[in-house]
Protein backbone atom coordinates (compact mmCIF):
# COMPACT_ATOMS: atom_id res chain seq x y z
CA UNK A 1 0.00 0.00 0.00
CA UNK A 2 1.59 3.27 -1.14
CA UNK A 3 -0.42 5.06 1.50
CA UNK A 4 1.10 3.12 4.41
CA UNK A 5 4.53 3.79 2.95
CA UNK A 6 3.84 7.54 2.82
CA UNK A 7 2.67 7.52 6.45
CA UNK A 8 5.76 5.53 7.41
CA UNK A 9 8.07 8.02 5.73
CA UNK A 10 6.28 10.94 7.40
CA UNK A 11 6.57 9.37 10.85
CA UNK A 12 10.24 8.59 10.10
CA UNK A 13 10.98 12.22 9.26
CA UNK A 14 9.16 13.33 12.38
CA UNK A 15 11.20 10.91 14.50
CA UNK A 16 14.37 12.19 12.81
CA UNK A 17 13.61 15.75 13.95
CA UNK A 18 13.18 14.41 17.50
CA UNK A 19 16.49 12.54 17.35
CA UNK A 20 18.24 15.66 16.03
CA UNK A 21 16.88 17.37 19.14
CA UNK A 22 14.64 20.15 17.86
CA UNK A 23 13.50 22.40 20.73
CA UNK A 24 11.09 25.31 21.02
CA UNK A 25 12.63 28.74 21.90
CA UNK A 26 11.34 28.16 25.42
CA UNK A 27 13.40 24.99 25.57
CA UNK A 28 10.60 22.44 25.28
CA UNK A 29 11.67 19.31 23.41
CA UNK A 30 9.70 18.21 20.33
CA UNK A 31 7.70 15.10 21.22
CA UNK A 32 7.98 12.12 18.89
CA UNK A 33 5.24 10.06 17.26
CA UNK A 34 5.50 7.55 20.10
CA UNK A 35 4.89 10.26 22.71
CA UNK A 36 1.86 11.53 20.81
CA UNK A 37 0.39 8.04 20.41
CA UNK A 38 1.00 7.29 24.11
CA UNK A 39 -0.76 10.54 24.98
CA UNK A 40 -3.75 9.56 22.86
CA UNK A 41 -3.87 6.31 24.88
CA UNK A 42 -3.71 8.27 28.15
CA UNK A 43 -6.50 10.60 27.02
CA UNK A 44 -8.66 7.64 26.13
CA UNK A 45 -8.07 6.00 29.55
CA UNK A 46 -8.75 9.26 31.39
CA UNK A 47 -12.11 9.53 29.62
CA UNK A 48 -11.18 12.80 27.93
CA UNK A 49 -10.76 11.65 24.33
CA UNK A 50 -14.20 10.22 23.57
CA UNK A 51 -16.32 13.08 24.93
CA UNK A 52 -14.14 15.56 23.02
CA UNK A 53 -14.34 13.44 19.86
CA UNK A 54 -18.11 13.07 20.17
CA UNK A 55 -18.65 16.78 20.79
CA UNK A 56 -16.59 17.64 17.76
CA UNK A 57 -18.23 15.05 15.50
CA UNK A 58 -21.68 16.17 16.59
CA UNK A 59 -20.83 19.77 15.73
CA UNK A 60 -19.29 18.73 12.45
CA UNK A 61 -22.33 16.65 11.46
CA UNK A 62 -24.86 19.31 12.43
CA UNK A 63 -22.90 22.17 10.86
CA UNK A 64 -22.26 20.16 7.72
CA UNK A 65 -25.91 19.16 7.36
CA UNK A 66 -26.98 22.80 7.68
CA UNK A 67 -24.33 23.86 5.13
CA UNK A 68 -25.59 21.14 2.79
CA UNK A 69 -29.13 22.46 3.06
CA UNK A 70 -28.19 26.12 2.61
CA UNK A 71 -25.73 25.37 -0.21
CA UNK A 72 -28.10 23.09 -2.12
CA UNK A 73 -30.99 25.54 -1.99
CA UNK A 74 -28.83 28.50 -3.05
CA UNK A 75 -27.04 26.46 -5.73
CA UNK A 76 -30.24 25.08 -7.27
CA UNK A 77 -31.94 28.46 -7.24
CA UNK A 78 -28.92 30.13 -8.85
CA UNK A 79 -28.66 27.35 -11.46
CA UNK A 80 -32.26 27.79 -12.63
CA UNK A 81 -32.66 31.57 -12.21
CA UNK A 82 -30.24 33.57 -14.41
CA UNK A 83 -30.67 36.84 -12.46
CA UNK A 84 -29.80 35.11 -9.21
CA UNK A 85 -26.79 33.45 -10.79
CA UNK A 86 -25.48 36.78 -12.04
CA UNK A 87 -25.99 38.19 -8.55
CA UNK A 88 -24.38 35.46 -6.45
CA UNK A 89 -22.06 33.61 -8.85
CA UNK A 90 -18.86 35.59 -8.23
CA UNK A 91 -19.81 36.18 -4.60
CA UNK A 92 -19.83 32.42 -4.00
CA UNK A 93 -16.39 32.02 -5.58
CA UNK A 94 -15.14 34.84 -3.33
CA UNK A 95 -16.66 33.29 -0.22
CA UNK A 96 -15.13 29.96 -1.14
CA UNK A 97 -11.62 31.42 -1.20
CA UNK A 98 -12.20 33.40 2.00
CA UNK A 99 -10.57 31.54 4.91
CA UNK A 100 -13.46 30.78 7.18
CA UNK A 101 -11.35 31.51 10.26
CA UNK A 102 -12.17 35.19 9.60
CA UNK A 103 -15.73 34.45 10.74
CA UNK A 104 -14.55 33.23 14.15
CA UNK A 105 -14.04 36.64 15.80
CA UNK A 106 -17.37 37.85 14.42
CA UNK A 107 -19.16 34.74 15.64
CA UNK A 108 -17.42 35.14 19.01
CA UNK A 109 -18.62 38.70 19.31
CA UNK A 110 -22.23 38.16 18.27
CA UNK A 111 -23.02 34.63 19.36
CA UNK A 112 -20.55 33.47 21.99
CA UNK A 113 -20.95 36.66 24.00
CA UNK A 114 -24.71 36.05 23.91
CA UNK A 115 -24.17 32.54 25.31
CA UNK A 116 -24.73 30.84 21.96
CA UNK A 117 -21.42 28.97 21.83
CA UNK A 118 -22.71 26.06 19.73
CA UNK A 119 -24.46 28.35 17.28
CA UNK A 120 -21.20 30.23 16.82
CA UNK A 121 -19.53 26.96 15.80
CA UNK A 122 -22.32 26.10 13.37
CA UNK A 123 -22.16 29.58 11.88
CA UNK A 124 -18.44 29.25 11.15
CA UNK A 125 -18.88 25.76 9.68
CA UNK A 126 -21.77 26.87 7.46
CA UNK A 127 -19.87 29.89 6.20
CA UNK A 128 -16.88 27.68 5.46
CA UNK A 129 -18.72 24.86 3.72
CA UNK A 130 -21.85 26.13 1.98
CA UNK A 131 -20.06 27.97 -0.88
CA UNK A 132 -18.44 24.68 -1.97
CA UNK A 133 -21.82 22.96 -1.98
CA UNK A 134 -23.50 25.75 -3.94
CA UNK A 135 -20.62 25.93 -6.44
CA UNK A 136 -20.78 22.14 -6.77
CA UNK A 137 -24.49 22.32 -7.60
CA UNK A 138 -23.91 25.12 -10.13
CA UNK A 139 -21.09 23.38 -11.95
CA UNK A 140 -22.90 20.03 -11.85
CA UNK A 141 -25.95 21.66 -13.41
CA UNK A 142 -23.85 23.34 -16.10
CA UNK A 143 -22.29 20.02 -17.04
CA UNK A 144 -25.59 18.26 -17.77
CA UNK A 145 -25.43 17.49 -21.53
CA UNK A 146 -27.86 19.72 -23.49
CA UNK A 147 -29.06 16.53 -25.21
CA UNK A 148 -30.54 15.36 -21.89
CA UNK A 149 -32.68 18.49 -21.77
CA UNK A 150 -33.78 17.94 -25.37
CA UNK A 151 -34.65 14.35 -24.54
CA UNK A 152 -36.57 15.48 -21.46
CA UNK A 153 -38.56 17.92 -23.58
CA UNK A 154 -39.28 15.38 -26.27
CA UNK A 155 -40.49 12.94 -23.59
CA UNK A 156 -42.66 15.70 -22.18
CA UNK A 157 -40.99 15.85 -18.75
CA UNK A 158 -41.31 19.13 -16.94
CA UNK A 159 -41.49 20.56 -13.42
CA UNK A 160 -40.92 17.97 -10.68
CA UNK A 161 -40.50 15.17 -13.26
CA UNK A 162 -37.69 17.08 -14.95
CA UNK A 163 -35.89 17.39 -11.60
CA UNK A 164 -36.56 13.86 -10.44
CA UNK A 165 -35.72 11.93 -13.58
CA UNK A 166 -33.14 14.14 -15.26
CA UNK A 167 -31.55 17.03 -13.36
CA UNK A 168 -30.91 15.48 -9.94
CA UNK A 169 -29.46 12.21 -11.22
CA UNK A 170 -27.40 13.90 -13.92
CA UNK A 171 -25.97 16.39 -11.45
CA UNK A 172 -25.21 13.85 -8.72
CA UNK A 173 -21.49 13.17 -9.45
CA UNK A 174 -20.66 16.89 -9.52
CA UNK A 175 -22.75 17.40 -6.42
CA UNK A 176 -20.88 14.68 -4.52
CA UNK A 177 -17.56 16.23 -5.60
CA UNK A 178 -18.79 19.49 -4.06
CA UNK A 179 -19.89 17.63 -0.90
CA UNK A 180 -16.43 16.10 -0.58
CA UNK A 181 -14.72 19.45 -0.86
CA UNK A 182 -17.23 21.01 1.52
CA UNK A 183 -16.39 18.35 4.11
CA UNK A 184 -12.72 19.41 4.01
CA UNK A 185 -13.74 23.05 4.42
CA UNK A 186 -16.20 22.39 7.23
CA UNK A 187 -13.68 20.28 9.15
CA UNK A 188 -10.99 22.95 9.06
CA UNK A 189 -13.52 25.68 9.85
CA UNK A 190 -14.72 23.76 12.88
CA UNK A 191 -11.17 23.24 14.12
CA UNK A 192 -10.45 26.97 13.82
CA UNK A 193 -13.64 27.73 15.72
CA UNK A 194 -12.96 25.18 18.47
CA UNK A 195 -9.36 26.31 18.82
CA UNK A 196 -10.31 29.93 19.36
CA UNK A 197 -13.69 29.86 21.07
CA UNK A 198 -13.83 26.20 22.07
CA UNK A 199 -12.67 26.66 25.66
CA UNK A 200 -15.87 28.54 26.41
CA UNK A 201 -18.06 25.76 25.05
CA UNK A 202 -18.05 22.10 25.97
CA UNK A 203 -14.68 20.73 25.00
CA UNK A 204 -13.81 19.29 21.58
CA UNK A 205 -10.67 18.24 19.71
CA UNK A 206 -9.78 21.86 18.97
CA UNK A 207 -9.99 22.81 22.61
CA UNK A 208 -7.71 19.88 23.52
CA UNK A 209 -5.10 21.46 21.28
CA UNK A 210 -5.65 24.85 22.92
CA UNK A 211 -5.37 23.28 26.39
CA UNK A 212 -2.08 21.70 25.36
CA UNK A 213 -0.78 25.08 24.28
CA UNK A 214 -1.75 26.88 27.50
CA UNK A 215 -0.40 24.08 29.69
CA UNK A 216 2.83 23.77 27.69
CA UNK A 217 1.91 20.09 27.21
CA UNK A 218 3.47 19.37 23.83
CA UNK A 219 2.51 15.67 23.65
CA UNK A 220 -1.11 16.74 24.21
CA UNK A 221 -0.86 19.21 21.33
CA UNK A 222 0.54 16.62 18.98
CA UNK A 223 -1.98 14.03 20.15
CA UNK A 224 -4.75 16.48 19.26
CA UNK A 225 -3.26 17.28 15.84
CA UNK A 226 -2.90 13.58 15.03
CA UNK A 227 -6.49 12.84 16.08
CA UNK A 228 -7.84 15.76 14.02
CA UNK A 229 -5.90 14.57 10.98
CA UNK A 230 -7.03 10.95 11.32
CA UNK A 231 -10.71 11.85 11.82
CA UNK A 232 -10.65 14.18 8.80
CA UNK A 233 -9.20 11.47 6.58
CA UNK A 234 -11.42 8.73 8.02
CA UNK A 235 -14.66 10.60 7.32
CA UNK A 236 -13.55 11.19 3.74
CA UNK A 237 -12.53 7.54 3.37
CA UNK A 238 -15.61 6.02 4.97
CA UNK A 239 -18.30 8.31 3.56
CA UNK A 240 -17.34 10.45 0.60
CA UNK A 241 -14.85 8.41 -1.38
CA UNK A 242 -17.05 5.25 -1.54
CA UNK A 243 -20.08 7.41 -2.41
CA UNK A 244 -18.22 9.06 -5.28
CA UNK A 245 -16.65 5.86 -6.58
CA UNK A 246 -19.96 3.98 -6.47
CA UNK A 247 -21.66 6.70 -8.49
CA UNK A 248 -18.93 6.85 -11.10
CA UNK A 249 -18.60 3.07 -11.42
CA UNK A 250 -22.29 2.62 -12.15
CA UNK A 251 -22.01 5.16 -14.97
CA UNK A 252 -18.89 3.59 -16.42
CA UNK A 253 -16.78 6.66 -15.63
CA UNK A 254 -14.22 4.82 -13.55
CA UNK A 255 -11.31 2.73 -14.81
CA UNK A 256 -11.00 -0.82 -13.35
CA UNK B 1 -43.57 -7.85 -51.71
CA UNK B 2 -45.92 -8.41 -48.80
CA UNK B 3 -49.31 -6.86 -48.40
CA UNK B 4 -48.19 -5.26 -45.14
CA UNK B 5 -45.41 -3.44 -46.93
CA UNK B 6 -47.80 -2.21 -49.58
CA UNK B 7 -50.38 -0.93 -47.17
CA UNK B 8 -48.80 2.39 -46.14
CA UNK B 9 -48.33 3.57 -49.71
CA UNK B 10 -51.77 2.46 -50.69
CA UNK B 11 -53.23 4.35 -47.77
CA UNK B 12 -51.35 7.50 -48.69
CA UNK B 13 -52.48 7.29 -52.28
CA UNK B 14 -56.01 6.68 -51.09
CA UNK B 15 -55.72 10.10 -49.44
CA UNK B 16 -56.21 9.21 -45.78
CA UNK B 17 -55.58 11.81 -43.13
CA UNK B 18 -51.91 12.84 -43.04
CA UNK B 19 -49.91 12.41 -39.85
CA UNK B 20 -48.06 15.68 -40.42
CA UNK B 21 -48.77 18.53 -42.79
CA UNK B 22 -46.20 21.32 -43.18
CA UNK B 23 -47.44 24.41 -44.96
CA UNK B 24 -44.95 27.03 -46.16
CA UNK B 25 -42.75 26.55 -43.10
CA UNK B 26 -39.86 28.98 -42.70
CA UNK B 27 -37.26 29.03 -39.96
CA UNK B 28 -34.79 31.86 -39.41
CA UNK B 29 -32.21 31.83 -36.64
CA UNK B 30 -31.23 35.21 -35.18
CA UNK B 31 -32.47 38.67 -36.13
CA UNK B 32 -31.62 41.51 -38.50
CA UNK B 33 -28.29 41.29 -40.29
CA UNK B 34 -27.18 38.28 -38.25
CA UNK B 35 -30.26 36.34 -39.33
CA UNK B 36 -29.53 32.93 -40.83
CA UNK B 37 -32.33 31.35 -42.85
CA UNK B 38 -32.41 27.61 -42.13
CA UNK B 39 -35.64 26.61 -43.86
CA UNK B 40 -37.46 28.48 -46.58
CA UNK B 41 -41.05 27.83 -47.60
CA UNK B 42 -41.11 24.11 -46.92
CA UNK B 43 -44.38 22.30 -47.64
CA UNK B 44 -44.61 18.59 -47.07
CA UNK B 45 -47.18 15.97 -46.19
CA UNK B 46 -46.37 12.78 -44.33
CA UNK B 47 -49.03 10.12 -44.81
CA UNK B 48 -50.29 7.88 -42.07
CA UNK B 49 -48.12 4.77 -41.86
CA UNK B 50 -45.62 6.21 -44.33
CA UNK B 51 -41.84 5.79 -44.11
CA UNK B 52 -40.50 9.11 -45.38
CA UNK B 53 -36.76 9.74 -45.75
CA UNK B 54 -35.25 13.19 -46.00
CA UNK B 55 -31.77 13.47 -47.53
CA UNK B 56 -29.56 16.49 -48.00
CA UNK B 57 -26.08 17.83 -47.52
CA UNK B 58 -24.85 18.75 -44.04
CA UNK B 59 -26.37 21.99 -42.84
CA UNK B 60 -29.34 21.91 -45.24
CA UNK B 61 -31.77 22.25 -42.37
CA UNK B 62 -33.05 18.68 -42.29
CA UNK B 63 -32.43 18.35 -38.55
CA UNK B 64 -34.08 21.72 -38.02
CA UNK B 65 -37.11 20.43 -39.88
CA UNK B 66 -37.28 17.44 -37.55
CA UNK B 67 -36.95 19.64 -34.44
CA UNK B 68 -39.88 21.72 -35.69
CA UNK B 69 -42.07 18.66 -36.23
CA UNK B 70 -40.99 17.34 -32.81
CA UNK B 71 -42.06 20.61 -31.20
CA UNK B 72 -38.56 21.17 -29.80
CA UNK B 73 -38.29 24.39 -31.79
CA UNK B 74 -40.75 26.93 -33.20
CA UNK B 75 -41.19 27.86 -36.85
CA UNK B 76 -40.67 31.52 -37.81
CA UNK B 77 -43.53 31.34 -40.31
CA UNK B 78 -45.90 28.78 -41.76
CA UNK B 79 -47.97 26.05 -40.19
CA UNK B 80 -47.30 22.57 -38.93
CA UNK B 81 -50.44 20.51 -38.41
CA UNK B 82 -50.53 17.09 -36.86
CA UNK B 83 -53.07 15.04 -34.94
CA UNK B 84 -50.14 13.52 -33.02
CA UNK B 85 -49.69 15.33 -29.70
CA UNK B 86 -46.09 14.40 -29.10
CA UNK B 87 -44.00 12.64 -31.74
CA UNK B 88 -41.33 10.21 -30.51
CA UNK B 89 -37.78 11.25 -31.31
CA UNK B 90 -34.55 9.37 -31.90
CA UNK B 91 -31.41 11.48 -31.91
CA UNK B 92 -28.08 11.10 -33.67
CA UNK B 93 -26.65 9.96 -30.35
CA UNK B 94 -28.50 7.35 -28.28
CA UNK B 95 -29.02 9.92 -25.48
CA UNK B 96 -29.47 7.17 -22.89
CA UNK B 97 -29.36 8.12 -19.24
CA UNK B 98 -26.09 6.59 -17.98
CA UNK B 99 -27.33 6.08 -14.41
CA UNK B 100 -30.24 3.86 -15.48
CA UNK B 101 -30.17 0.24 -16.63
CA UNK B 102 -31.37 -0.67 -20.12
CA UNK B 103 -34.75 -1.68 -18.68
CA UNK B 104 -35.17 1.59 -16.78
CA UNK B 105 -34.16 3.65 -19.82
CA UNK B 106 -36.83 2.00 -21.96
CA UNK B 107 -39.32 2.29 -19.10
CA UNK B 108 -38.78 6.04 -18.69
CA UNK B 109 -41.48 7.28 -21.12
CA UNK B 110 -43.98 4.93 -19.40
CA UNK B 111 -42.98 6.19 -15.95
CA UNK B 112 -43.38 9.78 -17.07
CA UNK B 113 -46.91 8.92 -18.23
CA UNK B 114 -47.55 7.15 -14.90
CA UNK B 115 -48.27 3.74 -16.42
CA UNK B 116 -48.74 1.11 -13.71
CA UNK B 117 -45.68 -0.97 -12.73
CA UNK B 118 -47.09 -4.36 -13.80
CA UNK B 119 -48.14 -3.07 -17.20
CA UNK B 120 -44.81 -1.23 -17.50
CA UNK B 121 -42.80 -4.38 -17.01
CA UNK B 122 -44.87 -6.36 -19.51
CA UNK B 123 -44.49 -3.71 -22.15
CA UNK B 124 -40.79 -3.14 -21.55
CA UNK B 125 -40.17 -6.87 -21.90
CA UNK B 126 -42.05 -6.89 -25.17
CA UNK B 127 -40.07 -3.93 -26.51
CA UNK B 128 -36.74 -5.40 -25.42
CA UNK B 129 -37.65 -8.63 -27.18
CA UNK B 130 -38.53 -6.64 -30.27
CA UNK B 131 -35.06 -5.05 -30.44
CA UNK B 132 -33.33 -8.27 -29.31
CA UNK B 133 -31.95 -6.93 -26.06
CA UNK B 134 -33.93 -8.83 -23.43
CA UNK B 135 -30.72 -10.48 -22.19
CA UNK B 136 -29.19 -7.07 -21.57
CA UNK B 137 -32.12 -5.64 -19.61
CA UNK B 138 -30.05 -5.13 -16.47
CA UNK B 139 -26.90 -3.85 -18.18
CA UNK B 140 -25.95 -0.21 -18.11
CA UNK B 141 -25.49 1.84 -21.28
CA UNK B 142 -21.70 2.02 -20.96
CA UNK B 143 -21.52 -1.78 -21.11
CA UNK B 144 -23.19 -1.89 -24.54
CA UNK B 145 -21.86 -1.42 -28.09
CA UNK B 146 -22.92 1.58 -30.20
CA UNK B 147 -25.46 -0.46 -32.15
CA UNK B 148 -27.00 -1.89 -28.99
CA UNK B 149 -27.31 1.59 -27.50
CA UNK B 150 -29.21 2.78 -30.55
CA UNK B 151 -31.46 -0.27 -30.22
CA UNK B 152 -32.23 0.76 -26.64
CA UNK B 153 -32.97 4.28 -27.90
CA UNK B 154 -35.30 2.76 -30.52
CA UNK B 155 -37.13 0.73 -27.87
CA UNK B 156 -37.45 3.86 -25.72
CA UNK B 157 -38.86 5.82 -28.66
CA UNK B 158 -41.39 3.03 -29.28
CA UNK B 159 -42.34 3.13 -25.60
CA UNK B 160 -43.59 6.66 -26.19
CA UNK B 161 -46.52 5.10 -28.02
CA UNK B 162 -46.57 7.87 -30.55
CA UNK B 163 -47.99 7.26 -33.98
CA UNK B 164 -45.14 9.30 -35.44
CA UNK B 165 -41.48 8.42 -35.01
CA UNK B 166 -38.85 11.02 -35.93
CA UNK B 167 -35.32 9.76 -36.52
CA UNK B 168 -32.41 12.20 -36.86
CA UNK B 169 -29.50 10.35 -38.53
CA UNK B 170 -29.70 7.67 -35.82
CA UNK B 171 -27.29 5.26 -37.49
CA UNK B 172 -24.71 7.73 -38.76
CA UNK B 173 -22.05 6.71 -36.26
CA UNK B 174 -22.40 2.94 -36.72
CA UNK B 175 -20.30 0.55 -38.79
CA UNK B 176 -21.76 -0.85 -42.00
CA UNK B 177 -22.71 -4.30 -40.67
CA UNK B 178 -24.39 -2.98 -37.53
CA UNK B 179 -26.20 -0.37 -39.57
CA UNK B 180 -27.50 -2.99 -41.97
CA UNK B 181 -28.86 -5.05 -39.06
CA UNK B 182 -30.59 -1.95 -37.67
CA UNK B 183 -32.10 -1.17 -41.08
CA UNK B 184 -33.67 -4.62 -40.99
CA UNK B 185 -34.94 -4.08 -37.44
CA UNK B 186 -36.44 -0.70 -38.21
CA UNK B 187 -38.15 -1.99 -41.35
CA UNK B 188 -39.56 -4.99 -39.47
CA UNK B 189 -40.76 -2.89 -36.54
CA UNK B 190 -42.31 -0.35 -38.91
CA UNK B 191 -44.19 -3.14 -40.67
CA UNK B 192 -45.29 -4.72 -37.38
CA UNK B 193 -46.38 -1.55 -35.61
CA UNK B 194 -47.71 0.49 -38.54
CA UNK B 195 -46.13 3.71 -37.28
CA UNK B 196 -45.28 6.64 -39.48
CA UNK B 197 -41.58 7.41 -39.67
CA UNK B 198 -39.71 10.52 -40.78
CA UNK B 199 -36.07 9.54 -41.17
CA UNK B 200 -33.34 12.13 -41.76
CA UNK B 201 -30.00 11.06 -43.22
CA UNK B 202 -27.18 12.27 -45.47
CA UNK B 203 -26.74 8.70 -46.74
CA UNK B 204 -28.74 8.40 -49.97
CA UNK B 205 -28.55 4.58 -50.15
CA UNK B 206 -29.87 4.33 -46.62
CA UNK B 207 -32.79 6.56 -47.60
CA UNK B 208 -33.60 4.45 -50.67
CA UNK B 209 -33.28 1.20 -48.73
CA UNK B 210 -35.70 2.36 -46.04
CA UNK B 211 -38.20 4.84 -47.42
CA UNK B 212 -41.53 4.79 -49.24
CA UNK B 213 -40.57 8.22 -50.49
CA UNK B 214 -37.30 10.15 -50.49
CA UNK B 215 -37.25 13.93 -50.20
CA UNK B 216 -34.14 15.76 -51.36
CA UNK B 217 -33.53 19.02 -49.55
CA UNK B 218 -31.47 21.84 -51.04
CA UNK B 219 -29.06 23.84 -48.93
CA UNK B 220 -28.94 27.35 -47.49
CA UNK B 221 -31.77 27.91 -47.05
CA UNK B 222 -33.30 24.45 -46.88
CA UNK B 223 -36.04 23.85 -49.43
CA UNK B 224 -37.75 20.75 -50.71
CA UNK B 225 -35.83 20.01 -53.90
CA UNK B 226 -37.41 16.88 -55.30
CA UNK B 227 -39.45 13.88 -54.26
CA UNK B 228 -39.01 10.29 -55.37
CA UNK B 229 -41.42 7.43 -54.84
CA UNK B 230 -39.42 4.32 -54.04
CA UNK B 231 -41.29 1.55 -55.83
CA UNK B 232 -38.89 -1.20 -54.87
CA UNK B 233 -40.22 -4.37 -53.27
CA UNK B 234 -39.32 -5.07 -49.66
CA UNK B 235 -37.28 -6.68 -48.23
CA UNK B 236 -34.66 -4.49 -49.86
CA UNK B 237 -30.93 -4.82 -49.63
CA UNK B 238 -28.39 -2.02 -49.71
CA UNK B 239 -26.64 -3.79 -52.58
CA UNK B 240 -29.77 -4.47 -54.69
CA UNK B 241 -29.48 -3.19 -58.26
CA UNK B 242 -32.68 -1.12 -58.07
CA UNK B 243 -31.59 0.47 -54.79
CA UNK B 244 -28.20 1.32 -56.26
CA UNK B 245 -29.74 2.73 -59.43
CA UNK B 246 -32.15 5.07 -57.66
CA UNK B 247 -29.44 6.07 -55.18
CA UNK B 248 -27.16 6.99 -58.07
CA UNK B 249 -29.90 9.14 -59.60
CA UNK B 250 -30.59 10.94 -56.33
CA UNK B 251 -26.88 11.38 -55.59
CA UNK B 252 -26.33 12.97 -59.00
CA UNK B 253 -29.08 15.44 -58.18
CA UNK B 254 -27.61 16.05 -54.71
CA UNK B 255 -24.19 16.75 -56.29
CA UNK B 256 -25.79 19.38 -58.50
CA UNK B 257 -27.26 21.05 -55.43
CA UNK B 258 -24.00 20.98 -53.49
CA UNK B 259 -22.10 22.18 -56.56
CA UNK B 260 -24.40 25.15 -57.14
CA UNK B 261 -24.09 25.97 -53.46
CA UNK B 262 -20.29 26.10 -53.44
CA UNK B 263 -20.04 28.15 -56.63
CA UNK B 264 -22.18 30.91 -55.18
Amino acid sequence: MPRLLAIGILLGLWQLLVVVGVKSPAGLALPGPGDALAKIGDLARQGVLYPALLNTLRRAATGYALALLVGTVIGLAAARIPVLRAAVGSLLAGLQSLPSVVWVPIAALFLVAGGQDENAMYFVVIMGAFPSIAMGVLSAYDHIPPLHFRLARSLGARGPQLYRHFIISAALPGYVAGMKQAWAFSWRSLMAAELIIGSLASSGLGSLLDNGRSLGDLPLMFAAVLTILVVGIAVDDVIFTPLERGLLRRRGLLAT
Amino acid sequence: MSAVALAPQALRIAGTEPVVRLQRVTKVYGHGRAAIPALDDVSLVVGKGEFLCIVGASGCGKSTLLSLIAGLDRATAGRIESPVARPAMMFQEPALLPWLTVRRNVELPLRLRRVEPTERSVRVNRLLNMVGLIDFADSRPHQLSGGMRQRVALARALAQDSELLLMDEPFGALDAITRDALHEDVTRIWEETGRSIVFVTHNVREAVRLGDRVVLMTSRPGRVGRLWDVDIARPRSLDAVEVAALATEITARLRLEVGSDTTQ
